[in-house]
């Protein structure tokens, strides 16, 4: 038998950002980013326990369908945080594998919301982080209705 | 409540747990659980009616697993149901066992979960299991790198669990250390863990490399290759076969959502990611099943799925067995230690020895053996009535929980 060096692959891209949602999370986080563009975030509530989702989600865990759009502030807590930088896909030194500056991600619940997210937290030592601390949303200049325009914080 | 069965433990097998098994190959491995449960029950593959068993194949890279059966479990013409439920798949197989037997479907019936990770790459497994929340996140336009940074693997989850959990409980950095020195001294003690590491001190894990804030290499899992067996019968075979055989008094499992930080798009979840409310239901369900009043004081030993340092104390209280925050202050008390008055991972928990596949049975194998008192050295130095084992996995939104006693339900 042939031996070969590499295994067979197929011709192609596999391109997710082509791929086609049917979920509903997508069409309402949609209707959120077309939002931002005008500074304004938008959550949904669940009309059974009151619940506000931002981002915006088809079902509630008290399985309600929360259907009404409500505005949230750019202003939240941390309520969890790490600091990445000693993390590396090929290994756990701290040195090596380290991508960049280190970052400092944590889980921001804006005021309004009863649920988190993720942003990054710029402009504060990682020494000076913790739960509870207060952040504002960094609204990038140019905005682009997408995800990214959700992406920085700083410390409020 | 309920018409089911009360159901008997009469066997449990262990095979060999290190991180590399190069001198067994998968079924084999399998065999050495099976064949160590088949003579510690004192049966043999007649005895059996029907078979459970389950893995994680994305880990190994080796799919239909089952297909062994015959050759190397004894299934030869006998029904085989196969569970894959993520970490918690030894909990949802040993369930899938009890029941087989609680339904009145079968008799005898042999649960086996097993995990042979050095076959393949986990974290290429754990990625297939992130894909679906990626691929949204990619359509949402986020950054790759993103989501790189944001924290691979099962430490990217871990860590913003432990974050919040260490807010809300005042769980301190140190407790974490003495949670790994904790395990780690009593798996010293089990011929089954993997990490032994006797007189470990919590001042040595905190001089471990920091993985990412807050967990340090100390306060992880290893990654192992091991199986497990579990015999169940019903009451009057298992009075036939054995003095002191072990009951399964109540299964309960919960599912969450998912619980990351909170990137909705393909359902991960809002919530907070120690809540774990989902472990609170699963408790109470199989407590309620159980006829436990009062979990605080009931139990006498308890095996939480804890993969991470602080997990061990956040599941101690999402079991209800004392309140939320209050189980740093109880680790400091020493009741959780093997002589301790409600002991902790005897076995020295998943974060010594963890085949991920086998782990969460393993965590009810160990309440199994401690209540049948065959844990040797490890043997906790009291009376085991009751325990309750625990397992968290899925798509880190499962919570299983199972009750054992010495005396069934009645």
């Amino acid at each position: 038998m042939e031996y070969k060096e590499v295994t067979t692959s197929i011709d192609g891209a596999w391109n997710f950002s082509k791929w086609e949602w049917k979920f509903e999370s997508i069409a309402l986080i949609g209707r959120t980013f077309e939002a931002m563009k005008e500074h304004k975030l938008l959550g949904n509530k669940c009309p059974d326990c009151g619940t506000v989702y931002f981002l915006p989600k088809p079902f509630c865990r008290c399985l309600g369908m929360p259907d009404e759009f409500v505005e949230v502030k750019d202003t939240g807590t941390i309520t969890t945080y790490t600091v990445t930088g000693a993390w590396g896909y090929e290994g756990i030194t701290e040195e090596e594998g380290a991508q960049g500056e280190p970052l400092i991600f944590a889980g921001v619940q804006f005021d309004g919301a009863d649920t988190k997210v993720v942003c990054v937290v710029e402009d504060v030592e990682p020494e000076k982080v913790g739960v509870g601390m207060r952040v504002k949303l960094k609204w990038p200049d140019k905005l682009e209705g997408a995800i990214t325009d959700l992406s920085r914080c700083t410390p409020l | 409540m309920g018409k089911h069965h009360d159901v008997a433990v009469v066997g449990v097998g262990l095979s060999k747990h290190v991180s590399k098994r190069r001198d067994v190959n998968m079924p084999e491995l399998v065999w050495e659980a099976v064949s160590a449960c088949y003579e510690d029950a004192g049966l043999k593959p007649k005895d059996v009616d029907a078979f459970a068993t389950g893995n994680m194949p994305a880990f190994e890279g080796v799919n239909l697993p089952e297909e062994w059966g015959a050759g190397h479990w004894g299934a030869y013409g006998k029904p085989v149901l196969r569970i894959t439920t993520g970490g918690t798949t030894g909990g949802s197989v040993a369930h899938g066992g009890y029941y087989l037997v609680a339904s009145g479907l079968y008799d005898t019936v042999m649960a086996i979960a097993f995990e042979k990770q050095s076959d393949g790459n986990q974290t290429f497994g754990l990625n297939t299991v992130a894909l679906a929340d990626a691929a949204a996140q990619f359509k949402m336009g986020v950054d790759p790198g993103f989501i790189a940074a944001f924290g691979g693997g099962a430490v990217g989850v871990a860590v913003y669990q432990a974050s919040s959990y260490m807010k809300s409980s005042g769980c301190t950095t140190h407790h974490l250390d003495m949670v790994s020195a904790l395990c780690r001294n009593n798996a010293a003690l089990n011929p089954y863990s993997h990490l032994k590491q006797p007189g470990l001190t919590p001042e040595q894990v905190a001089e471990t490399t920091l993985l990412q804030y807050p967990i340090r290499f100390g306060h992880v899992c290893p990654s192992t290759d091991g199986a497990c067996a579990m015999l169940f019968t019903t009451p009057e075979k298992a009075k036939k076969l054995t003095d002191k055989p072990a009951y399964v008094l109540s299964v309960s499992s919960c599912s969450d959502e998912a619980a990351l930080v909170g990137i909705a798009g393909s359902g991960t979840t809002n919530v907070d990611p120690c809540e774990q409310e989902s472990c609170k239901i699963a408790a109470a369900r199989a407590y309620e099943l159980a006829g436990i009043k009062d979990p605080r004081n009931e139990f006498d030993l308890a095996e939480p799925y804890a993969p991470f340092a602080h997990q061990m104390l956040m599941f101690y209280e999402r079991l209800l067995l004392c309140d939320e925050g209050e189980a740093p202050s109880i680790l400091d008390s020493g009741s959780m230690n093997l002589d301790g008055e409600l002991p902790v991972c005897p076995s020295g928990g998943v974060i010594s020895t963890n085949a991920i596949g086998a782990s969460a049975m393993e965590r009810i194998a160990e309440c199994a053996v401690q209540i049948m008192g065959k844990g040797g050295e490890r043997q906790v130095n009291k009376e085991v009535h009751k325990a309750v084992a625990h397992g968290w996995g899925g798509a880190v939104n499962l919570n299983v929980v199972a009750v054992l006693a010495d005396t069934p339900r009645g």
